[in-house]
């Protein structure tokens, strides 16, 4: 670390070396990223489409005893279905939840299609999904599983200096699920199942250099891509 | 002389350290509560929090018996009912006394109290999750006192760990958890407690 400072420090004259050695480690930081397995899968039961003033809104599962779908993995998937060229607006989902206050909390939030008919007899709450425009409702259910943990790591500190050493490894198993409600028709019109795994690296010479799978991003960016197709009616 | 007195305050750092590792630690619990979108039932409501709901305090121990955390929810737990009252009935008065609600012009009086409180932490239970458990009384009383309604109502919250999240901001997250919980639990199921039910008839106003 200390010969990487000095390296930069003593190119910083040098506009073009500094260039150099950016790029080099741009590619060591990429070749350093471990690999990542993704699978999507669609199971369409229905049409779809979207015009422009209309919107969705993507939810967390919060139902399960043993896990809840995290609230920064929905927002994730949200943020890239409301990017590109075929970018869908999208209600941000603790807006929406706290706007429905008190029917999309983990214990009221309708669990079937036919919940949601009865809901929406509700003459505020269609008011509200209404004024949003939604056109479809997108539960995301889900969680990412770290197993295999192996190996350890040992870290000293003495009066000469300090340093790790040692072997650590993981895996990462990510798995969800995005169901799609038609609100229009009060029909589930497809899933979209995403399942990737990864496995990650720890090994430690003096300094540890992570070998990080981004299994949960990866995952969150193929059911995105997905669910934006998908959506549009593609 | 100035190197005792560096001494001296050495040693009043280093036992102001070691006591303030002994305290337990505080959390006021602090939340935000949406309004519900409920039909308001037309009726005039008091409300009376009484000095223990106030203050409430759940104090959770270590397995040696020591003072490990003390949560203090009683002051959200207000802001809670201030939020969630006014969107259900007409008319929402606060009250100082059961008392004070003969000459308030209200219909009833709403007395909620906490039962029971837990708290499961993930360094106790082994679980990736802490867990918020609140048991609540709920009287409502006619503005003379008398009976009208008493249940419980029980709510439940949860909020995963996470490698930069505190104990402090665990605990706090999942007590506005199981708040919501208690909200949502309350406004939906209001109207189907059999004896409020009667009451509602009795005053007109079932719908």
């Amino acid at each position: 670390m200390t010969s990487a400072r000095l390296a930069i420090a003593k190119s910083g004259s040098d506009p073009r070396k500094r260039l150099d050695l950016l790029i080099l480690f741009g590619l060591l930081s990429l070749l350093l990223t471990a690999c990542t397995t993704t699978t999507v899968d669609e199971f369409r039961q229905g049409e779809t489409g979207i015009e422009a003033h209309q919107s969705i809104v993507i939810l967390g599962r919060r139902q399960g005893s043993t896990y809840e779908t995290r609230e920064e993995f929905v927002t994730c998937v949200g943020e890239r279905v409301a990017r590109g060229t075929e970018a869908i607006r999208v209600i941000p989902e603790k807006e929406f939840i706290d706007s429905l206050f008190p029917w999309f909390e983990p214990r009221t939030a309708p669990l079937r299609t036919s919940d949601l008919q009865v809901l929406m007899e509700e003459p505020l709450v269609a008011q509200k999904i209404n004024e949003y425009g939604i056109r479809y409702i997108v539960w995301v259910d889900g969680q990412t599983e770290t197993t295999n943990r192996m190996g350890s790591i040992s870290c000293a500190v003495g009066p000469g200096g300090g340093g790790c050493f040692g072997f650590g490894s993981w895996e990462d198993d990510s798995n969800f699920d995005a169901r799609v409600w038609d609100v229009s028709s009060f029909a589930s019109v497809g899933t979209i199942s995403t399942d990737a795994t990864g496995q990650s690296y720890l090994p430690a010479v003096v300094v540890p250099i992570p070998l990080i799978a981004r299994v949960e991003a990866n995952a969150c960016s193929s059911l995105a891509t997905q669910l934006q197709q998908f959506v549009n009616g593609g | 002389m100035i190197h005792l007195n560096s001494l001296k305050i050495f040693g009043v750092a280093c036992l102001a350290l070691l006591l303030s590792a002994c305290g337990a630690n505080s959390v006021v619990v602090q939340g935000s509560y949406p309004s519900p979108n409920v039909r308001p039932i037309p009726l005039t409501l008091g409300v009376y929090f009484d000095e223990e709901l106030k203050g409430f305090n759940y104090i959770e121990y270590t397995e040696t018996g020591k003072e490990e955390y003390v949560v203090a929810s009683g002051q959200t737990h207000i802001q809670l009912f201030n939020s969630l009252l006014p969107s259900m009935f007409a008319r929402v008065v606060v009250l100082d006394s059961l008392e004070a609600a003969a000459g308030a012009q209200v219909d009833a009086v709403l007395a909620p109290s906490i039962e029971e409180f837990q708290l499961a932490l993930p360094q106790k239970t082994r679980l990736d999750a802490y867990e918020v458990w609140v048991k609540y009384n709920m009287r409502l009383l006619a503005p003379d006192g008398a009976y009208i309604a008493d249940w419980v109502v029980t709510s439940y919250g949860k909020t995963p760990t996470e490698s930069l999240r505190s104990v402090e901001s665990g605990i706090n997250d999942a007590t506005v958890g199981a708040l919501r919980d208690l909200a949502s639990n309350f406004t939906l199921s209001f109207r189907s407690v059999p004896e409020v039910s009667e009451w509602l008839e009795a005053k007109g106003a079932t719908d």
